[in-house]
């Protein structure tokens, strides 16, 4: 089964870093994931498709298009907003 | 006029004097403040036959029309001065307190010149120069010398070099309010060599503000932006810069091992999660700054600011270190000795380098946290192995015959972020006037984040369109001065909109953004008047010519060469990288050569 991993506040709404889920494409991996789970909805979806800033890669790549085929072997990763920098 | 406060302070460290006057208003216009004003005066000051560690060599301080009015992140100043480092131009800013309190002195410029016969401290009291001696403060770290000069945020601040300025570290940073940097390119050096320990600010000025209705209105417009950002209200204040460690690693873009891989197995344990989860105690804030990504963490050690993403990374993975309080711990040790993160971290991964394949007898091994407290503490006191380390990885990576080493670019260490994966980061760090630096433009939030909208990091053609206009859109916010988070709530328009009502000319974004590429084109005059040619527009070879073996950026290396000739183009430069006449003319900069 494609992998899933969860960063930053996604983990503590998950209850996990990582996770197992059933699904043939980008999207339906992320449907199975949110499922009943109304926090993690909340932190990734806005009107059923990723919120702006989330970032979903599909091994280590940015994804855009939910109907992106996936394999067994697929990592996919989820970033909630984020922000980068450091001082000068 | 109003915003500014049209006072320049002049000090002669030479004789112990100074003297006041008025700043030239038409330069003001054109260059706003900050690093604006800064490259400006230090075009006439600094020539190319000034040694940046010699007496001729000057600093100014700098601070911008915004400065010091309450607007959201006013806090920020800027230092301009030859970089002894890299032998660019320099300019490097912080945030913290100092910057609003140095407004509050009454000038809007402070140029420091000559060479004190004996260690130096200088008091600025409502405008009034007092010259102190500093010879028993000489030797002092950084945080007991900020305490005993009577910081208090915000009524008197302290400014001031550690152990690591006073030894003339190329790599020494300038310190404020305790823990906020300036650190790349070694301006604490340039302050050492003047024997010039610390400036203190205490005042009472206020700058007028053109249209208090419409900047009031403004700074609340500001407020509700920056509250309903995802990024400002939450992500930086709650996960903190470090929580791109993983992000980087994840997208193969983090640099590891001095650059030899671009994924650290250890990344997890040196993420932000990591931070926040086992050190983090709480967030802190600079003065008017209601996003507060400061954030103070504790070991069993050391309790104090950060560490950023990148101090983690420098220690953390570039040194393929995965032990997070040994990196917190280092991290407050810079601080405190006033060195550069990036810099020393990246210089360490560079003699671990040199050190593993025969080229250079030390112990210094990937991985060995344990080394870096006390080769930090030796390139302080230029002492041991220290007395190599202390000026920078190029000249180190030189002097054992191997400068293809230094990861470096115009001999200013890179940070974290790995061009292999990002082509047009590998343009930025090649162009920086600075050196490599994600500072002066950041093309995270394009080819990652998806700020303000997602492009193909891969990509390399129409990249330089992006690049130039992240590189003059951060000289804007430089010379404005505002920290650049707040860019990520509030479009560059916004910022047009407050300099009109604080000043009361009236700038259009367009104009806002001409004047941050007036800078830009001013800076590269400089570097081509101090000899730096085409060729130094460059990345290390191993960037341009070793791809990583695996991971998402596998097979891919920087390919820098057709983004340059684009991006000269574009610039309305010649093949040269040299501004054409009719550029310099339409930013009114023909007059300069
Ligand atoms: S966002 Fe962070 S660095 Fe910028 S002004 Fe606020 S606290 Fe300081």
């Amino acid at each position: 089964m494609p992998v899933i991993k969860l960063f930053a506040n996604l983990r503590k709404f998950a209850g996990a870093k990582e996770l197992s889920v059933m699904g043939s494409t980008v999207g339906g991996v992320l449907g199975a994931l949110v499922g009943q789970n109304l926090q993690l909805r909340a932190a990734i979806l806005v009107d059923g498709i990723p919120g702006p800033h989330v970032i979903i890669t599909l091994n280590g790549h940015n994804i855009v298009d939910l109907n992106t085929a996936i394999d067994e072997q697929d990592v996919i990763a989820i970033f909630p907003p984020i922000a980068g920098g450091q001082g000068e | 006029m109003a915003g500014w406060l049209e006072k320049v302070l002049e000090i002669d460290l030479s004789t112990h004097t100074y003297k006041i006057y008025p700043l030239d208003m038409e330069m003001a216009r054109l260059f706003i403040g900050g690093r604006g004003i800064g490259a400006r005066l230090l075009w006439d000051m600094v020539g190319p036959n000034v040694d940046p560690l010699s007496p001729e060599n000057v600093l100014i301080f700098t601070n911008g029309p915004l400065t010091g009015t309450g607007y959201q992140t006013s806090n920020r100043f800027s230092v301009t001065t030859k970089s002894p480092l890299t032998g660019t131009v320099l300019d490097a800013n912080s945030g913290g307190f100092w910057g609003m309190q140095f407004k509050k002195t009454g000038y809007d410029a402070m140029i420091v010149r000559g060479k004190s016969e004996k260690p130096v401290w200088i008091e600025i009291k409502n405008g009034a120069v007092t010259f102190h001696d500093a010879s028993e403060l000489w030797g002092m770290r950084v945080f007991a010398l900020t305490k005993k000069l009577g910081q208090d945020n915000n009524k008197r601040n302290v400014l001031c070099i550690g152990p690591a300025g006073e030894n003339l570290s190329r790599v020494a940073a300038i310190m404020n309010d305790r823990e906020r940097a300036m650190a790349r390119g070694g301006p604490g050096a340039v302050m050492g060599s003047k024997n010039l320990k610390a400036i203190v600010v205490e005042g009472r000025e206020r700058p007028v503000i053109e249209d208090p209705e419409r900047f009031k209105f403004l700074l609340y417009e500001t407020r509700k932006l920056l509250a309903a950002s995802p990024l400002t209200s939450q992500a930086l204040p709650e996960f903190g810069t470090v929580v791109l460690m993983n992000i980087m690693n994840n997208i193969g873009a983090l640099a590891t091992r001095n650059h030899q891989q671009t994924q650290f197995e250890g990344a997890e344990a040196i993420s932000g999660e990591e931070l926040t989860e086992k050190y983090l105690v709480k967030n802190a804030a600079c003065w008017a700054c209601p996003i507060g990504c400061t954030r103070i963490s504790k070991t069993e050690k050391v309790e104090g600011e950060g560490p950023e993403f990148e101090s983690t990374w420098a220690f953390g993975a570039q040194c393929g270190i995965d032990d997070l309080p040994a990196i917190i711990e280092a991290n407050a040790l810079c601080n405190d000795l006033g060195l550069d993160t990036i810099s020393v971290g990246s210089t360490i991964a560079c003699a671990m380098e040199l050190s593993e394949k025969g080229y250079m007898d030390s112990d210094l091994r990937f991985g060995l946290a344990d080394m870096l407290a006390p080769t930090i503490e030796a390139i302080a006191s230029r002492k041991d192995i220290g007395a190599e380390l202390a000026d920078g990885s190029l000249r180190l990576a030189t002097k054992y015959g191997h400068p293809e080493l230094s990861m470096t670019a115009k001999g200013l260490e890179m940070p974290a972020y790995d061009p292999r994966g990002l082509q047009g980061q590998g343009l930025l760090y090649a162009t920086s006037n600075r050196g490599g630096c994600h500072m002066r433009g950041n093309m995270i939030g394009l080819e990652v984040l998806g700020l303000p909208k997602l492009i193909d990091r891969f990509q390399v053609q129409g990249k330089s369109a992006f690049v130039i206009l992240n590189q003059n859109s951060n000289a804007a916010i430089d010379s404005l001065v505002v920290c650049k988070f707040t860019n990520m709530g509030v479009a560059d328009e916004y910022f047009a909109r407050v300099l009109s009502a604080v000043t009361g000319i009236q700038y259009a974004t367009t104009e806002l953004i001409k004047a941050g590429e007036r800078v830009w084109n001013l800076e590269r005059l400089y570097n081509n008047r101090e000899g730096f040619t085409t060729k130094d527009d460059t990345l290390p070879p191993r960037l341009l010519n070793e791809a990583p073996v695996d991971g998402p950026s596998q097979g891919w290396v920087s390919k820098l060469d057709p983004m340059l000739k684009e991006y000269y183009r574009t610039r309305g430069w010649d093949e040269n990288g040299v501004p054409t006449k009719q550029k310099l003319t339409e930013l009114g900069l023909a007059d300069l050569v």
